[in-house]
């Protein structure tokens, strides 16, 4: 797989209003802000109002002003949802709070039947990958992933250490990588080409 | 205050950025899935990724695979709700059919003949392997990231001894222990040990010994990877070993 920065083309696409280029955009910064996003705030619905607030802040600036290092496009990004974390706290201090938990979650769009033979895909791999663990390594993650238990106290109790735990979650991820690549297909590349 | 000029402000509040092969050493996808990064390290992390497609691909990777494992896991681990148990009666049959002698009688003979056999012959061999002094084959590995792994002929009886070779720490106190990762030739990790760095008094490179069982050896490559632990818990890899086991036809 080739990895390439975002090019001066891929922004002046955005610029242009682009559907392709702006699907693609959203698409790919997507996942990576809720992963952001997820240890900091406790809500789905706020979340979902950073990402939004972020994008919609990025393309305004964008088309004011344009984007003098292309290639640092996703740095602005993680830029631009710092400042509205920064403004989502002191909203959040100054009034009732958005960061609420008990608010009902964005409904889901709905997925198509790619989407679903995908998802199934997926959990197929991930399945003979838990499969092919010790019976200790599948408890250790679920210990870890699933019942959120400390990671020192659950280390202590395995007998491992922090390293074991990675390596472990290292090994899986990369055995796991080349199906997730190949379902998720062209929107785990930036955008060179559009 | 415009957007513009609220970035150029908060942008002068320097984070230090982290590059590609620091993500990498320091396995920064894995810890950020671990929450394991300090705050300042998540930021320098974060604002890394969001420029790198490799380092995103590998935490959408790792993420995916986590919320994915979580859905299967309990089941996986057995921790699923007991089923609603069978009524009494049933139960009470379903014991008295295996006690009949017809099954019975054979499942206690071969079960007498398994535990006279591990107790006569098993056992008393391990004991002795175990207490006895014996040889192993010292194979001979060169610690070289780019060359062709070594081939070393091995069986099940004897297993094998790999020499690996502790380099000395770039500078004083640079790393607080050494881990040594063994991977089978399906790319698992079979074995993983921390041990502590040398002592001051010590001087030079030191040279551990890690003796693979022959029961475990499989045909195939196997790496060791040694890498240095610093007191923060960041990994370095030092060295690597890759090699290729061959057992022999004994076996």
């Amino acid at each position: 797989m080739q990895f390439c920065s975002f090019s001066a083309d891929y922004v002046q696409s955005l610029c242009a209003g682009d559907h392709q280029a702006q699907e693609h955009f959203v698409v790919y910064f997507t996942e990576l802000l809720d992963l952001k996003l997820r240890s900091r705030l406790q809500s789905p619905q706020a979340i979902e109002d950073v990402r939004q607030e972020t994008f919609a802040r990025f393309f305004s600036v964008l088309r004011k002003d344009g984007l003098r290092q292309p290639e640092r496009l996703g740095a602005f990004v993680n830029q631009i949802c710092n400042h509205v974390l920064f403004d989502h706290y002191h909203a959040a201090a100054a009034s009732e709070s958005l960061d609420v938990e008990g608010r009902p979650e964005p409904v889901a769009g709905g997925a198509d039947a790619l989407d679903i033979v995908s998802a199934r895909q997926i959990k197929d791999k991930v399945r003979a990958i838990l499969l092919d663990l010790e019976p200790r390594d599948r408890s250790l993650l679920k210990a870890v992933f699933l019942d959120e238990r400390d990671r020192d106290e659950v280390c202590r109790e395995f007998g491992v250490d922090r390293d074991y735990l990675r390596v472990l979650l290292h090994r899986a991820k990369q055995e796991f990588k080349a199906e997730y690549v190949k379902r998720a297909g062209n929107q785990m590349r930036p955008g060179t080409n559009i | 205050m415009s957007v513009k000029a609220t970035i150029k402000m908060l942008d002068r509040i320097g984070v230090e950025m982290m590059n590609h092969s620091e993500a990498l050493q320091q396995m920064a996808a894995e810890r950020y899935l671990l929450d394991e990064l300090t705050p300042d390290a998540r930021e320098a992390f974060e604002e890394h990724l969001f420029d790198c497609p490799e380092c995103a691909l590998d935490l959408r990777a790792g993420a995916a695979f986590v919320e994915a494992a979580k859905t299967q896991l309990p089941e996986l681990t057995g921790a699923l709700v007991a089923s609603p148990s069978r009524p009494h009666k049933a139960n009470r049959e379903w014991w008295l059919f295996w006690l009949r002698p017809a099954f019975a009688t054979p499942a206690f003979a071969s079960l007498l003949l398994v535990l006279g056999y591990q107790n006569l012959v098993t056992y008393p061999r391990l004991r002795a392997e175990a207490s006895q002094p014996r040889l192993i084959p010292w194979a001979q590995l060169r610690g070289d990231m780019r060359g062709a792994p070594v081939t070393i002929t091995a069986d099940h009886e004897h297993g094998v001894a790999l020499p690996i070779d502790l380099p000395s720490q770039p500078s004083e106190g640079a790393y607080a222990s050494y881990s040594i990762n063994l991977y089978d030739p399906q790319g698992k990790l079979a074995f993983s040990s921390i041990v502590a760095t040398p002592g001051a008094s010590d001087s030079g490179p030191q040279r551990l010994g890690l003796v693979i069982p022959g029961a475990v050896l499989r045909n195939g490559a196997y790496t060791v990877a040694v890498s240095g632990v610093a007191a923060n818990g960041e990994r370095t890899e030092i060295d690597r070993y890759a090699f290729e086991i061959h057992l022999n036809s004994l076996n």
